[in-house]
């Protein structure tokens, strides 16, 4: 049975980019074809701007499509931006009724979930005073509370996840699990494709309008991380200048990473064996080098790990000409995802920095060796205790 | 889960409005709770924080009826047709009061909810809708205070009042069109929203409240009649001020109009919707 099909489904903007230019058209949407079975998880990913969004307003009928169809089955409902339709002067309960039936639950059907969507939200203390004294966390709860209760067939998820503190988003993925697990259609739009990936049985890549892939989500996620890893570097190659060190006896030409077979490779797998290259153009020779290759998460805001040349293997020298210096690495723990990577050329003792590469290498880790956690560490094991019980001794 | 609901829904391009009306209709009827709630939400909402709170809605017609007996009854001294000009004046203020604040409530009603319409479906001309019956509540409320006046000033209250309720109908349509046309049109034209306070002061001139329909000139009459909010206020003063039956010939200008213009104004509110969110 299929819940939701898209066919060739097209949406049509007119834009105006300046004041005295015409109108232009901008596509949101172009031929989008696809299906949703019952009881089904389709996530949807994509940059922003991508179309996704789009999507989802038209099959809410937010607004209409300029070319195509789409046929649903069963009653709809659109878990978007929570809080829509609060108003701050009514209490948490008036709201409660007006936010609900604005998603379209009945009087009565919201006076049966009234105590579980207090409940959900936890502010039941202040159910009685207007939200204009909630703070946003207990608005945010109180918003999603009433949008997770209600009782459709197809359920529209946008990137609500993202709200409030770790305990209400565990609180979250736990309804979507449950919703799902009674059989609610869903479709699903996030940028964390961590839970993409934990709660779609399907997923579609967007880009400019156009679904582009569509299946398992890990293949789908890799086919999204190769596709920003490659326009993430040329933005960063486009719009970052080389930073000049303190002096120029060295500079970082380019960090690359490499295959057991040596060979160059853009990105790698959790806990396989990754070699990096930094290569190094010199003009005055350098004492006491040390090189360095830094893992930063995309957006350059958590250092993950670090090579270095200084916790082991001795001096080094760097005479001039070009060369590289190779890292290399039995099992790398990175978990999967996209990293920016750094490199440095400094010297022992000496403040300041010869040489700093950042912004133009990018590592894509795709998923291996899946363990929980930050990370993945190599490890063997072997059974080191065979003591049998003392009753099947007295079998033997 | 509740069972699965069997309905299927086709989302298509949006064309004409027309071949569907009675589709909205049943639509707009699954979505009655939504209206009953945003409904009572704008009564209980509209007043809060005022001291005389619920009064204004009395308050304001009778209000602008002092202000008119002063300038039109003493100064200009405009015929009445032998009743008191206060409540001559009163009973046209009183449906043109409805008219002027449902309309102009209900054209900002669209851009004022941008947050609601590019979030969450629901049938769009609930907005509207709604302050139009906020509006009914309030001409309600007039209405009892008229009946006061009434007595105060010996003017019998006949069974002919009964006739109140097809007038008032018609009033309410006429409203609904205008509010829809109004309210759609705000959405892709704020001027719509500037020139309102205009257009409901144009209206008002061109109907009787200020004056009686017999000072129109009789060949003036086919074309000024055109305007339902003429013939209204003209039945308005017919049943409650000399208790006889309405004029036929205004009032039945008043409905064929109406019932012309308002499905009408709903296929193209309906069409508008289509693309509402998107430019709102």
């Amino acid at each position: 049975m299929i819940d939701v099909a898209f066919d060739k489904v097209s949406k049509r903007y007119r834009i105006r980019q300046s004041q005295d230019a015409g109108l232009k058209d901008f596509w949101a949407v172009r031929e989008v074809s696809f299906q949703v079975g019952r009881g089904e998880t389709f996530g949807l990913i994509g940059h922003n701007g991508a179309g996704k969004s789009t999507l989802l307003k038209l099959l809410s009928r937010i607004t209409s499509p300029t070319a195509g169809e789409i046929r649903l089955h069963g009653r709809i409902a659109a878990l978007i931006e929570v809080g829509s339709g609060f108003h701050p002067e009514l209490s948490g309960r008036d709201n409660i009724y007006l936010s609900g039936s604005i998603l379209g639950m009945k009087r009565r059907e919201i006076a049966q979930k009234f105590d579980r969507i207090v409940d959900f939200s936890g502010v039941s203390e202040f159910i009685d005073t207007p939200v204009k004294w909630y703070s946003s966390g207990m608005y945010v709860r109180l918003g999603f509370a009433i949008a997770a209760h209600l009782d459709a067939d197809i359920l529209l998820v946008d990137e609500v996840l993202a709200v409030g503190d770790a305990q209400f988003q565990i609180q979250c993925h736990e309804r979507l699990t449950e919703l799902r697990r009674a059989g609610t259609t869903m479709l699903f739009i996030s940028h964390d494709l961590v839970s993409i990936e934990k709660l779609c049985d399907r997923v579609g890549l967007m880009q400019r309008g156009e679904l582009i892939a569509s299946g398992t989500p890990h293949d789908v996620i890799e086919d999204y991380e190769r596709l920003s890893a490659r326009s993430h570097v040329a933005a960063m190659a486009d719009v970052t200048p080389h930073l000049p060190g303190a002096a120029a006896a060295a500079q970082i030409e380019a960090v690359t990473f490499h295959g057991v077979d040596g060979g160059e490779i853009l990105g790698t797998r959790t806990g396989a064996p990754l070699i990096a290259r930094v290569h190094y153009d010199v003009t005055a020779p350098v004492d006491d080098a040390i090189v360095e290759v830094f893992y930063y998460s995309k957006d350059g805001s958590v250092l993950h790990c670090q090579h270095s040349t200084a916790l082991a293997g001795g001096e080094l020298m760097l005479a001039p000409g070009r060369g590289a210096i190779e890292f290399s690495s039995p099992a790398m723990g990175l978990q999967p995802g996209t990293y920016s990577i750094g490199a440095t050329i400094r010297q022992h003792n000496h403040p300041g920095t010869i040489d700093w590469h950042y912004g133009r290498t990018l590592l894509y880790v795709e998923p291996g060796k899946s363990v929980r956690g930050y990370f993945f560490t190599p490890h063997d094991w072997r059974l080191v205790e065979k003591h049998a019980h003392a009753g099947d001794r007295s079998h033997a | 889960m509740a069972a699965r609901a069997q309905t299927a829904t086709v989302i298509r391009p949006a064309e004409s409005a027309w071949s569907n009306l009675a589709g909205y209709l049943r639509e707009l009827g699954e979505y009655r709770d939504l209206l009953r709630t945003l409904s009572l939400h704008r009564i209980s909402v509209r007043y809060r924080q005022t001291v005389l709170g619920v009064f204004w809605a009395v308050l304001q017609p009778l209000l602008m009826m002092l202000i008119f007996v002063g300038v039109f009854s003493y100064l200009a001294r405009i015929p009445s047709e032998g009743s008191p000009y206060a409540l001559f004046a009163y009973t046209a203020l009183l449906p043109w009061t409805y008219f002027s604040t449902a309309v102009t409530n209900a054209t900002g009603s669209l851009v004022n909810h941008t947050q609601l319409i590019t979030k969450v479906y629901f049938p769009r001309e609930i907005l509207p809708l709604t302050y139009v019956i906020a509006s009914l509540f309030d001409f309600v409320l007039g209405l009892v205070a008229l009946l006061g006046l009434m007595i105060w000033y010996h003017v019998p209250v006949t069974a002919a009042i009964l006739y109140l309720v097809p007038v008032v109908a018609i009033l309410t349509g006429w409203i609904l069109a205008v509010a829809l046309l109004c309210s759609a049109a705000q959405v892709r034209w704020r001027d719509i929203g500037v020139a309102m306070p205009l257009m409901v002061q144009v209206v008002m001139f061109a109907s009787p409240v200020i004056y009686p329909l017999g000072l129109v000139p009789a060949s003036w009459r086919p074309l000024y009649l055109l305007n339902p909010i003429a013939g209204i206020v003209n039945s308005f003063r017919d049943v409650l001020l000399r208790g006889v039956h309405p004029d036929t010939v205004p009032l039945l200008y008043a409905a064929i109009v109406t019932a012309c213009t308002l499905p009408l104004a709903y296929a193209v509110f309906k069409r508008a919707e289509a693309t509402m969110a998107d430019v709102v």
